[in-house]
């Protein structure tokens, strides 16, 4: 059987994965799209030969990503959710019976189109009739927004040095809080809390220059390499840890339990900015 | 406008991901004249919060030659850290910042009558010497001041030998001791140097030996000392990993332990180690040439104005802004932008290909760089940008 090797650059471990077959390959115009089938893990999404997601166990990731801030606000309604062409933790958000209106903004169609034939599981949400799909990037969209009527907005983006960093500026989560309601909140993945956790002190840092409220959770995510995958939320005025919806919504990791032990504690948090954290 | 670069692999072992994150974020986002040198700060505080950190009754005095740049000092300064300084013009910089005398040391073995002067009527009283005239130099400007005398060690192994130019052998360095004492100075102590990016971490070895052998010499002489400078050394990384600052010092404070009395004052000053890492220059690729079987590439960085080291056998990793495939890549000879056929910076470099216009990116490349450049055939030296962490701390 050929093997698929991840190329993370970061990563100090790789990853190989068996392929039972290639089921797609193709360079959009922003990367280089993969889809290939594996004994254990089904189907899986490779953008710029590295693992976005697996049939079987992307559901850690989308509900980590989305339920959180989700739960932790008192009632959101309009959401953003930018990247995840996949479909994936717009899914999720659509779990949420009074949000209203999802904006869905991904920099590359190919990535949904192929998601919808490859991964309906997973995408079956885009076509909601709450969801806007605008295909442009995430940071000139917040930078268009005008009024500050969203309730949450959630990025689901790719390697954060690539083409991603856009969404991880000090401007760009400037133009992002200023959309944002009053208690609006805001959710990024911001890598391996084992292995970068210098980028994870970076981001938090640089939300912390912007919203009043910064926190940082993590999930166990197998396919990321160091898999011990942080979250980085922030929020003008409410807390992230504390639950103010009760989870009534289907979820196969994600609930109020989860919600509250996924938050790093205090003192290993304050360590790692003081960064006396050293593994 | 987002630029894409093609980081590889075996970047992640030589620039740390926040940094580059941080480089390339401020990519984005600038208008880009090229070439200037970008120094992330969070990285030399941490390098800082390194150096010294597995040396009992250690003190740090940067070598402020690696890189004199003015945001530089007061970064440093506010880290309260020592200076290492050989002129009057470093001196002047580090006088307009306030610092104070007795954070500053002189290590250059032979110093600048003006230079000493300006040293005296600022207060400092450490300096280095290895030949009789230099003492009296001391002895007429600076009278009673605290001199340590260069002793010459083996260089090998460092890839910026200096061992030749100064140092004295042993027996010498003891009558100069002496010497110092008889003219009324006060002599304190040895310093030695194992070379500038010294991998090779058994030169401390023989280094503090030889330093130990000169103690008791001196101690025969009734001359009592307290103080050894160690000098620099610690290598940094370039296009490989080198032996970490905590190995290096680990062995050399078991070696002190051993050689020397318990209560002995260290003084480190490196420079390199502080600022090299740090920073990561920025230059645009001017030009390419297919010259018989070789693949050239200008770009607007070269020998004269930034990168003299690469003479000397230092080689630098780049990462290339580039829109083609990893997969192709070319062998380049990398040339600077001036007339001089010996502006050759770097020979069998496989990259992915860049166009003309592009950026590249060298890393590793704060350390004796800009202190280097000059104005050759019109190109201006490059400036210095510390990214820095704006707003709340």
């Amino acid at each position: 059987m050929i093997k698929f090797f991840e190329k993370a650059p970061y990563a100090p471990v790789e990853y190989s994965y068996d392929v039972e077959e290639i089921l797609y390959k193709e360079k959009s115009k922003f990367q280089e799209i993969i889809v290939i089938k594996n004994p254990h893990f089904g189907k899986m999404l490779i953008l710029d030969d590295v693992v976005q997601l697996t049939e079987r166990d992307e559901f850690f990731y989308h509900e980590m990503l989305t339920h959180v801030i989700m739960h932790a606000h008192p009632h959101p309604k309009k959401v953003i959710v930018i990247g995840g062409g996949d479909g994936g933790t717009v899914r999720e958000v659509l779990k949420h019976k009074n949000v209203e209106k999802i904006y869905f903004v991904e920099i590359d169609e190919e990535v949904i189109n192929v998601s919808k034939k490859f991964f309906p599981t997973v995408s079956y949400g885009i076509d909601d009739p709450r969801v806007e799909i605008k295909i442009m990037d995430g940071a000139e969209f917040i930078l268009k927004k005008k009024s500050a009527d969203i309730d949450a907005v959630i990025v689901d983006s790719t390697d954060i040095i690539g083409f991603a960093r856009s969404l991880y500026t000090t401007d760009f989560f400037t133009t992002l809080r200023d959309c944002l309601t009053d208690e609006g909140m805001f959710v990024t993945h911001s890598e391996s809390f084992h292995f970068h956790m210098d980028m994870v002190i970076e981001i938090q840092e640089t939300l912390k220059k912007v919203f009043p409220v910064v926190d940082l959770y993590t999930a166990p995510i197998a396919t990321y390499p160091g898999n011990w995958w942080s979250f980085s939320c922030a929020s003008k005025k409410y807390g992230c840890r504390e639950i103010r919806r009760i989870p009534e919504i289907e979820t196969k990791f994600y609930d109020s339990e989860i919600h509250l032990q996924s938050f790093v504690p205090e003192r290993l948090y304050e360590k790692l900015l003081n960064k006396t954290l050293k593994w | 406008m987002l630029r894409t670069f093609k980081v590889e692999k075996f970047h992640a072992s030589i620039i740390p991901e926040s940094t580059l994150f941080k480089v390339l974020k401020y990519l984005d986002k600038e208008v880009i004249e090229t070439p200037f040198l970008l120094i992330d700060s969070e990285m030399i505080k941490e390098k800082v919060s390194m150096i010294g950190r597995h040396i009992r009754n250690s003190k740090i005095f940067y070598a402020v030659k690696a890189n004199p740049d003015i945001e530089i000092l007061k970064f440093l300064n506010e880290l309260n850290l020592g200076f290492e300084i050989s002129s009057e013009g470093e001196l002047e910089i580090l006088s307009s910042l306030g610092v104070e005398p007795e954070r500053i040391i002189s290590s250059n073995p032979v110093k600048s009558l003006k230079f000493l002067k300006m040293a005296a009527k600022y207060g400092i009283h450490f300096f280095s010497y290895d030949s009789v005239d230099e003492v009296d130099k001391l002895t007429k400007v600076v009278p009673h001041c605290n001199v340590y005398v260069r002793l010459s060690v083996p260089n090998e192994g460092s890839e910026w030998p200096l061992s030749k130019k100064f140092g004295v052998e042993l027996d010498e360095a003891a009558t100069l001791l002496t010497y110092a004492k008889d003219k009324g100075l006060n002599p304190v102590g040895i310093t030695f140097h194992v070379g500038s990016q010294c991998t090779n971490v058994y030169n401390w070895n023989i280094a503090l030996d030889k330093a130990k052998a000169l103690w008791e010499l001196a101690e025969r002489n009734k001359i009592k000392l307290t103080l050894l400078n160690i000098g620099g050394g610690y290598p940094i990384k370039y296009t490989k990993n080198v032996v970490s600052i905590e190995t290096i010092e680990k062995n050399v404070n078991n070696l002190i332990y051993d050689k020397f009395p318990k209560n002995i004052e260290i003084h480190i000053e490196p420079g390199r180690a502080v600022v090299g890492e740090a920073g990561i220059f920025v230059a645009t690729v001017i030009g390419k040439a297919q010259r018989s079987d070789e693949e050239w590439l200008y770009i607007d960085i070269g020998v004269f104005n930034g990168l003299m080291e690469s003479v000397g056998g230092i080689k630098y990793s780049y990462i290339v802004e580039s829109y083609k495939h990893t997969k192709y890549k070319k062998r380049y000879t990398i040339a600077g932008p001036s007339c001089d056929s010996f502006d050759v910076i770097d020979k069998n470099v496989t990259l992915p290909e860049p166009d003309t216009g592009n950026l590249i990116l060298i890393l590793s490349s704060g350390a004796y760089t800009v202190s280097y450049a000059s104005e050759f055939n019109g190109f201006s030296i490059p400036k210095t940008i510390l990214i820095q962490r704006k707003g709340k701390r």
